[in-house]
């Protein structure tokens, strides 16, 4: 990775951090304040980026959201990510038999789309953020998991493990410095990228009015909000759009230079 | 007619982004005759032969270059096309990676005609069989059908050369063509060499082993660093080399070199009197004792009933050819594989079968070092990770509480201190072999298994590595189980050889009286084949 790209990976981490953990910082009012005599105000120097229909500030609305959102993808990938090392080492290190039966179960739950899956689970959970946190993590980890094994099986049989076996090493040694460093480290890239996805879905499924309830800042939400006022004002899903794409795009071209610096070690 | 020439190069320089690769090199290339490039991997020897080619990559410039009575320095892409594979071919060294595994052999030979001549198919076919005959492969007109990956290795190297020869070239050059064979098909490589020189083709041998070219080679050029540093006919190199490197690569051949005799300047100090260090009260068990081993992988029967012994602080070679079970005995004995039959023991004591945990004592009395050393290194440790790693049994790889004994291991296989921080993938292969040494003698075994340790070296860099061994064995007393397909490697650092062949031991003694006077017709066979300097 140059230089540049490593800083500028840095700088939009460390943007993304603190729109997440200190919002006030750079937008100070109150995402939730009604001002009905300033609804739908057009972007200009009072609002950045306008107001929507109640006349709430779209600006630290987007800004408050963040926090929301990029919580909402980190869970979910993380509880994807946990759920697939579980299964996926299980599945490589276990005997053929239950290999099978756990591989032939991920590929029937890979075989549903996604986002119809994370629909799925919330026609039996019911909205809220919650649920859409399991929904987006369940849908993700077959993917995973199948990753984590293939993984874990090469190494399994890979000329570097017989080493550490012939030096005398018990199995809790070789899965805790070689075995699971090792397969875990492409797999960094892979979060990066899907922390990324996570958003879009939780976005998505708050668009549809699945996951955070409105009034609450979250960027699906606003989008699905705006949509009603998309005629007269067209801000209102722009930012938060916006918002959405520049997560996923930073998400993915952090992942590609990581997976770039994983190939070349 | 024999004495045409068929190549004149005259100051030859070939450089890549102004770095120079080949330096002001002349020769000739005659009908009939036989040159011999040998050097060490970087000396600039396969970049020659590419540039013959057009196809180096580099800056070329020369003030001759002649290829069959073509300017070679001014051809275009169109013209070098009609060079390749008609006036001039290249046999080259892997002959499964050289083939499409996709497409039947035929008609990868067929390709070289249907570019370069006016043939019609059926006359296109006849020539792909005639040059499979004249290679004399076993039914030809079945196998040109058939593809790579369906065809036994010596088919392939046969497939191979027809694929070079089927546009009749009046040169041929063979890059590398017999290393990393086995015994058998060198010979089989060189035996089709031999029949091109006497069709009266001119021949560029290229390869890092003097006693590979000795026998066929008319005239031998010694390069080092993109220079000849000596050139000659082949007699006068091999009996009055002038050059200290050529003297330093006819050392480090190490067929009938007798045992303890160093091959490098490296190991000189240790020449005399093989003093080895063994307790007298030890000497009668064996290190290693191995009873009927057999092993099958669905019908294919591996390994069938293979004893052995090995005695302390001495060497057992295993010798055969690519899939006689060589390794898969290594692997029984390492119990890396559990053996559907017989046993193994260590030093007196069960070693296979048994669980892990009942051979957990005895495993640091056993090594392994394998032919790729950087596989069966972790990626992600340094040189220091790895023998701290090693020596605190992967409890840690914090260099600082092992400093000593990781300097001390470094100094033992002759590396030096400032390596410790850098990652092994920067390391030359001989370095990567040393280390890979290294860590298995940290926990101080008793029995090293060497799978093929120096097949992937250059005989230079072989001969240092097999004289580390053979002081490391008289320092410590360990002894090695040393597998290789190379004869000469075997007849060199063994006490005692066994030969096996289709998954059987089929002979076993002392090396001198396996490599002098073989009982078995197959062991003559081999002995046959091997290339020899003395």
């Amino acid at each position: 990775m140059s230089r540049t790209a490593k800083i500028c990976c840095l700088l939009v981490i460390g943007l993304w951090l603190l729109m997440a953990l200190a919002p006030s910082v750079l937008a100070p009012g109150d995402p939730l304040a009604i001002n009905p005599t300033q609804a739908f105000a057009k972007p200009g120097l009072a609002h950045f980026f306008g107001t929507d229909e109640s006349g709430r500030d779209i600006y630290t609305r987007v800004i408050h959201g963040a926090g929301d959102s990029l919580a909402i993808g980190l869970a979910a990938t993380a509880l994807g990510m946990g759920l697939a090392i579980v299964l996926g080492t299980i599945a490589a290190l276990s005997p053929r038999w239950l290999d099978e039966i756990i591989l032939r179960i991920l590929e029937a739950l890979y075989a549903i789309p996604s986002l119809l899956m994370a629909l799925l689970i919330i026609a039996f959970t019911g909205p809220g953020v919650g649920p859409a946190i399991v929904a987006v993590g369940l849908s993700t980890a077959p993917g995973y998991a199948r990753l984590v094994r293939s993984q874990i099986r090469s190494l399994k049989n890979s000329e570097m493990l017989e080493a550490a076996t012939v030096l005398g090493r018990g199995t809790w040694r070789k899965s805790r410095n070689h075995l699971i460093p090792n397969a875990l480290k492409p797999l960094l890239a892979l979060v990066t990228l899907g922390i990324g996805q996570a958003v879009i879905w939780a976005a998505a499924l708050s668009f549809l009015g699945l996951g955070t309830p409105p009034p609450a800042p979250e960027w699906g939400a606003m989008l699905s909000a705006g949509r009603t006022y998309l005629h007269l004002a067209w801000w209102m899903s722009l930012f938060p759009g916006l918002a959405i794409v520049s997560v996923a795009v930073s998400a993915t071209l952090i992942g590609r230079a990581l997976g770039g610096k994983v190939k070349s070690l | 007619m024999s004495e045409q020439t068929l190549i004149t190069v005259k100051d030859l320089s070939v450089s890549f982004d102004g770095t120079p690769a080949v330096k002001n090199i002349s020769f000739t290339v005659q009908a009939g005759k036989v040159l011999a490039l040998v050097g060490e991997s970087g000396s600039g020897k396969s970049v020659t032969a590419r540039s013959l080619l057009g196809l180096s990559g580099g800056t070329v410039t020369a003030s001759t270059l002649d290829i069959c009575g073509h300017d070679a320095r001014s051809l275009s892409d169109r013209a070098w096309q009609k060079i390749r594979g008609n006036t001039l071919s290249l046999i080259l060294q892997d002959a499964l990676m050289a083939l499409d595994p996709l497409r039947p052999v035929g008609r990868e030979i067929n390709d070289g005609l249907k570019e370069h001549t006016a043939l019609k198919s059926a006359e296109r076919k006849q020539r792909v069989l005639e040059v499979l005959k004249s290679v004399r492969m076993p039914e030809p007109d079945v196998r040109a059908k058939q593809r790579s990956t369906e065809l036994s290795g010596g088919m392939r190297q046969r497939a191979l050369i027809a694929q070079a020869l089927v546009g009749n070239p009046q040169v041929v050059i063979a890059d590398e063509a017999t290393t990393a064979l086995d015994s058998q098909l060198t010979a089989l490589v060189l035996s089709q060499l031999r029949a091109l020189k006497q069709q009266g083709r001119g021949i560029l041998m290229i390869s890092h082993d003097l006693a590979q070219v000795a026998h066929l080679a008319d005239d031998i050029a010694v390069m080092r660093h993109g220079e000849f540093v000596e050139s000659g006919p082949t007699q006068q190199i091999l009996e009055h080399p002038q050059h200290d490197y050529t003297r330093k690569l006819l050392r480090a051949v190490p067929s009938s070199v007798p045992r303890f005799t160093a091959l490098s300047d490296l190991g000189a100090e240790e020449t005399t009197s093989p003093a080895r260090k063994i307790q007298d009260s030890e000497q009668h068990s064996p290190a290693l004792s191995v009873k009927d081993l057999s092993k099958s992988f669905g019908k294919h029967l591996a390994v069938s009933s293979v004893s052995f012994e090995l005695p302390r602080g001495k060497t057992l070679g295993i010798v055969g050819e690519s899939g006689s079970g060589k390794t898969t005995t290594a692997r029984m004995v390492l119990g890396l594989e559990k053996p559907d039959s017989g046993t193994v023991e260590l030093l007196g004591e069960r070693f296979a079968p048994s669980t892990a945990s009942q051979r957990q004592n005895l495993r640091e009395q056993m090594g392994a070092i394998y032919q790729n050393p950087l596989g069966s290194f972790d990626p992600r440790y340094t040189v220091g990770q790895l023998l701290t790693d090693a020596l605190s049994r992967g409890k840690s790889k914090r260099a600082s509480e092992y400093r000593k004994p990781v300097t001390q291991l470094l100094e033992q296989v002759e590396l030096s201190a400032d390596l410790l921080a850098r990652n092994p993938r920067e390391l030359s292969g001989g370095q990567r072999q040393r280390l890979a040494i290294a860590r298995a003698l940290a926990p101080e075994p008793s029995v090293l298994v060497l799978d093929e340790p120096v097949s992937a070296l250059d005989v230079s860099i072989q001969a240092t590595v097999l004289d580390l061994l053979d002081r490391i064995q008289l320092e410590t007393g360990t002894s090695y189980l040393f597998i290789s397909h190379d004869l000469s490697v075997i007849e060199h650092m063994s006490d005692t050889v066994a030969v096996m062949h289709q998954g059987k031991l089929i002979e076993h003694g002392d090396t001198a009286s396996i490599f002098g006077s073989p009982q078995r017709e197959y062991t003559q066979k081999l002995l046959s084949a091997m290339p020899r300097l003395r």
